[in-house]
């Protein structure tokens, strides 16, 4: 068995067989990067209304924005599903098909990848229509019976479907390569994604399950009703493991990109492969989670799925270890020392690598934060307060998504050919980013637990019962405007790059493939690892007996009621 | 320079804190359905979510009909209707120290029922019951919230419990 050094692999791969200039998957990856980052600048030009609103600073009152967004909740509606649910989407698609793509150096059917792109964006098209028009103000979660436009419930189906096509995609070119290499180990990178997109096709089942069985027939009026309990289990079986789908594309710039960019080397590759398999097992079992102050759902089962939620925590703190012992090898190599001070010789300056670090920390937090609301006893002080988007904020809002924004400092250079416009402004906005959305943590946790409600318009209140949350309130006011700042900062550097000059074939950005210090030669855990259909199978049944004895009787007992359209 | 050997030590010691770190969470969280700080599974405020079905569009042959607290044989019946954008009664007055056996529904799309302040929080789902027991132990006037989005005046749904001192 040979393994290629990173340079050896970057060398085979100035062949001209599927990689560099020509490579064909660059263009598609841009197409999926560069719309997902223009569904977030929309999604976050939105943010500073919803943080003002915590501060009790109505502007949706406004005439000029009035005639844009009819009120709060449609702002919070394209808000949640442009940032969570389409940039994220977009971005993984690009950069979990390209990635092992190229790792494994073949060229996938380009004429199905760019059909997915097309299709999955008329999707993002059609759901469009009804967002603008005030026809789906249902929040990203949609609870029925709250009934928005069947377009609404289409177009995001198709783009969620999309995103199996992609997967599937990346599964089957994996196939492909271990029957041309039977003795072979995946490399790295390629064995993450393939992980990560089994995981995600299991935890969308649940999604469009609910979108095709229930959703689309009931909106367009074929049925006369709906089980709200029924559609909202189905839709946390998803809405749950949708965060790992959010956060594993992540790692696996932390665990397979990050360390040569501090200078150093992976801390260990069977470890690595041993976390994302305990992602494919447990990540999905877990949504009732999201259901425990819900009626009619065995008790026993939400316990269950607690105990699992529990363990998905597990390959969390191995990569905050490894990650860790990795960016220290750099720092050390890099002329560091200390027990602590070799965090000075990291490469501070590295806009994309301190975007990272910065989502790291942020994540220390978001998911300490995470194992609150996983405790059932803790939930029902937290559930449906302020304190929830305070959590998804440093962790989908930073964990990932200034990540994404790291990736793409180098990743768009690399698939562009073009420069990175102004670093040093790149390098400021990941700071603010960063400080605008621990300020924001901090009021949005400190608001929720004096009591202050969700996705509400508490800055028209008719009566006012948050009193005591003065200081929490003007802190979130704040960060909205630290927030919208950065944001400013980025796109500035981001659009810069896109609208500048293409200057070389972007191969000169080389992709920043990282060596480890234990690898995956002689490992029997690796090998064993190779196991990823094994693994899946053993995922599908581990959803059956927890979803199973929880959904089966409430089918049975399956109470429909009528739908409401005209509430917002 | 970091070395193998080393590393996978930390590694293995690691790995041991997490999962005995993530065994004592749900210790905890199981100790305390046992000692009743959050009795999910015997007895107490949760456990009594029972598996009642209703429609929401003839609560008129249920309990529901008339809203309100009132007394049947030994126990304090609380029924309580939300509805977009309130909740019916729209304001209850409650004795501390007697134990309330809660029932809520919906008569339209999902509400929430959040005292503030306390770890009563729950989801009201049109067509089911929410039930549950609880004993308010101190005198007070308490804010409840309608904590699920439910529609434009989502955020006007709040309602009243006056907890009275207990009668001796």
């Amino acid at each position: 068995m040979t393994t290629l050094t990173p340079q050896e692999r970057q060398d085979t791969l100035s062949t001209p067989t599927a990689s560099t200039a020509g490579y064909p998957m660059k263009r598609l990856a841009q197409f999926y990067i560069v719309t997902g980052f223009i569904a977030l600048f929309v999604g976050v030009m939105i943010g500073p209304l919803q943080a003002l609103n915590y501060a009790d600073v109505n502007l949706y009152n406004l005439p000029i924005l009035r005639n844009i967004i009819k009120s709060y909740y449609q702002g919070l509606t394209l808000h949640g599903v442009l940032n969570a649910l389409v940039f994220t989407q977009f971005f993984i698609s690009g950069w979990m098909f390209y990635m092992p793509m190229r790792d494994l150096k073949v060229t996938p059917n380009m004429k199905f990848a760019w059909g997915t792109y097309i299709a999955m964006t008329l999707g993002v098209l059609i759901a469009a229509v009804p967002l603008l028009t005030n026809k789906a103000s249902v929040l990203y979660t949609f609870y029925p019976p709250l009934q928005g436009s069947p377009l609404f419930y289409i177009g995001a189906a198709l783009m969620v479907a999309c995103s199996l096509l992609v997967g599937g995609q990346v599964v089957f070119e994996w196939f492909k390569w271990k029957r041309a290499h039977p003795k072979q180990i995946t490399p790295l990178i390629t064995y993450m994604s393939v992980a990560t997109w089994m995981m995600w096709i299991l935890a969308s089942l649940g999604l469009v399950a609910e979108a095709l069985i229930l959703l689309i027939p009931w909106s367009l009026g074929l049925v006369s009703g709906i089980d709200p309990l029924i559609a909202r289990t189905l839709f946390w079986w998803t809405g749950h493991p949708i965060v790992y789908f959010w956060l594993l594309p992540a790692y696996i710039s932390w665990y397979g990109f990050m360390p040569r960019q501090a200078g150093g080397r992976l801390a260990s590759d069977p470890l690595t492969r041993l976390a994302f398999a305990m992602f494919l097992l447990v990540s999905v079992p877990v949504g009732l989670h999201h259901q425990y102050s819900d009626p009619n759902i065995s008790g026993n089962m939400k316990t269950i799925h607690m105990l699992l939620t529990f363990m998905v925590a597990v390959p969390s703190l191995l990569t905050a270890f490894s990650v860790t012992a990795s960016l220290e090898d750099g720092a050390r190599q890099r002329g560091g020392g200390g027990l602590v001070g070799w965090i000075r010789y990291l490469p501070w300056k590295n806009a994309s690598f301190t975007a990272q670090v910065l989502a790291m920390i942020s994540f220390i937090f978001g998911g300490a934060g995470g194992i609150v609301n996983a405790s059932a006893v803790l939930d029902s002080v937290v559930r449906n307060t302020a304190w929830i988007p305070g959590h998804f904020h440093i962790t989908v809002g930073t964990a990932t998504t200034l990540s994404f924004m790291g990736i793409a400092l180098w990743f768009i250079p690399h698939l562009t050919g073009k420069k990175l416009f102004a670093p040093k402004l790149a390098l400021f906005s990941v700071w603010a980013w960063f400080w605008g959305m621990m300020i924001f943590a901090v009021g949005m946790h400190w608001q929720g637990l004096l009591g202050v409600s969700r996705r509400a318009q508490i800055s028209a209140m008719a009566q006012n019962i948050y009193d005591n949350a003065h200081v929490p309130q003007v802190i979130t006011g704040i960060s909205g405007v630290v927030l919208l700042v950065a944001s400013l900062a980025f796109f500035t550097t981001l659009f810069g790059t896109l609208l500048s000059k293409t200057v070389s074939d972007g191969e000169d950005v080389k992709i920043p493939w990282s060596e480890a210090i234990s690898t995956h030669e002689d490992s029997k855990m690796a090998r064993r690892l190779e196991a990823l259909p094994a693994l899946w199978l053993a995922a599908f049944v581990l959803v059956g007996l927890t979803y199973g004895p929880v959904l089966i009787p409430m089918i049975l007992g399956r109470n429909l009621v009528p739908g409401y359209t005209n509430l917002w | 320079m970091l070395d193998h050997d080393k590393l996978q030590n930390a590694e293995n010691i690691w790995l041991g804190v997490a999962v005995v770190m993530c065994v004592l969470l749900f210790t905890g969280v199981v100790a305390s359905f046992l000692s009743g700080t959050f009795p999910l599974v015997s007895g107490g405020h949760a456990s009594g979510i029972a598996s009642t079905r209703v429609d929401p569009k003839n609560l008129a042959v249920t309990p529901f009909a008339k809203p309100g607290l009132r007394q049947e044989g030994t126990e304090n019946e609380l029924f309580m209707v939300a509805k977009v954008f309130s909740f019916d009664p729209a304001f209850v007055r409650v004795p501390a120290g007697v134990s309330i056996n809660m029932h809520i529904t919906s008569a339209d799309v999902m509400h929430g029922f959040y005292i503030q302040g306390s770890n009563i929080n729950l989801q009201i789902v049109p067509g089911q019951v929410t039930t549950l027991r609880y004993t308010f132990k101190y005198p007070g006037t308490y804010n409840v919230i309608c904590n699920e989005y439910c529609g434009i005046g989502h955020h006007n749904m709040v309602t009243r419990f006056v907890v009275t001192p207990p009668t001796k």
